[in-house]
């Protein structure tokens, strides 16, 4: 008799994260930025830069794409430019 | 997954031989105007007569023997008032078990004469599961298995059913790992000398898909096509597979752990 297949954890895509966009509002230590937020979602989260090269010394004024954690709402990552 | 010691095998082999040689039994049995009910009382008639226990009986809540899945019918079809027919393509699935061990295993059987389309469906399906069982050898990896399968029956130009896997076996019906009849090779869990493993394409002439009827267990082909299910229970060994049901095919080892 067959089993049901059922998902081992390894095997599930990781849950697609919320995408938002936003504006740097301020640098902070740790290439954290302070981003206020323009659409849904906290009106301010903390978020790190992903590594894409675009996204080294971003300035307070610009605009980018945010990915909001699933785990903290006040956090998210950087994704790419608005 | 638990590693079998050769006594642990030695009752593994008893209940597979028991399954396959019922099988055989329901093979001949399965001819035109024989109800499936009719084939699930062969079947426990002989595994009890043979000092074993029916497996799937009362298995959460299964309410028969035997699996019998008659053409669209993937697999876990229940026996009842249907009547096989000529031409029909029919699965049978059974298990026993012998002093707390199981054995699996089940083959597709043409009912009378039966289109070559249907023929060859069975005979890619034994084929991807004889590609399987090859893989099983220490060293390798499950998604091997599951590779090789589906590399035989889509080089058929069948399609291979997701939903349903083969699984661990021994001490239960269902152990861990999962083996499914599909992926990359070289991912899932390492093969070691011991393991026991069910390995049961489910093969469908049409799309993959299956969905599963209102009497909870039947599993059906979506678009209706034919479907074909081969199952045996393996030992990984150190010199390679042992298909259970079978004598042990390496030079005799006496008292071995």
């Amino acid at each position: 008799m067959s089993a049901q297949k059922t998902q081992r954890s390894q095997d599930r895509p990781v849950e697609a994260a919320l995408r938002v966009s936003g504006r740097v509002v301020e640098q902070l230590p740790n290439a954290l930025y302070r981003v206020e937020l323009t659409s849904g979602g906290r009106p301010q989260i903390t978020a790190h830069a992903s590594g894409e090269s675009g996204l080294l010394r971003l300035r307070p004024g610009d605009t980018v794409e945010v990915e909001l954690s699933s785990y903290d709402p006040g956090r998210g990552r950087i994704v790419g430019r608005g | 997954m638990i590693s079998k010691s050769w006594g642990e095998l030695q009752k593994m082999h008893r209940a597979c031989r028991i399954v396959v040689q019922t099988l055989e039994s329901l093979a001949r049995a399965a001819v035109p105007g024989v109800a499936t009910r009719e084939l699930d009382r062969i079947a426990r008639e002989q595994i009890v007569k043979a000092g074993a226990k029916p497996a799937f009986l009362g298995y959460r809540g299964y309410p028969a023997t035997l699996c019998i899945s008659v053409n669209e019918e993937v697999v876990h079809g229940i026996p009842g008032d249907r009547r096989l027919k000529d031409g029909d393509v029919v699965g049978l699935d059974l298990g026993c078990v012998v002093d707390g061990f199981y054995g699996d295993a089940a083959r597709t059987v043409g009912v009378g004469r039966v289109s070559d389309a249907a023929r060859r469906l069975m005979k890619i399906t034994e084929d991807s599961l004889r590609a399987g069982i090859d893989r099983c050898r220490p060293g390798n990896r499950v998604g091997d298995i599951g590779h090789a399968v589906q590399a035989v029956a889509e080089a058929g130009g069948f399609s291979v059913v997701r939903e349903f896997v083969g699984h661990g076996i021994g001490t239960s019906l269902h152990e861990d790992p999962q083996v499914p009849n599909y992926g990359p090779p070289g991912r899932r869990e390492r093969l070691v000398p011991g393991m026991c493993l069910a390995i049961e394409p489910m093969v469908n002439a049409g799309g993959p898909e299956v969905r599963v009827l209102d009497d909870g267990w039947t599993a059906v082909t979506t678009d209706g096509s034919l479907s074909a299910h081969f199952e045996l229970s393996v030992a990984i060994m150190a010199e390679g597979p042992w298909i259970l049901s079978e004598p042990y095919p390496y030079a005799a080892k006496e008292a071995q752990a």
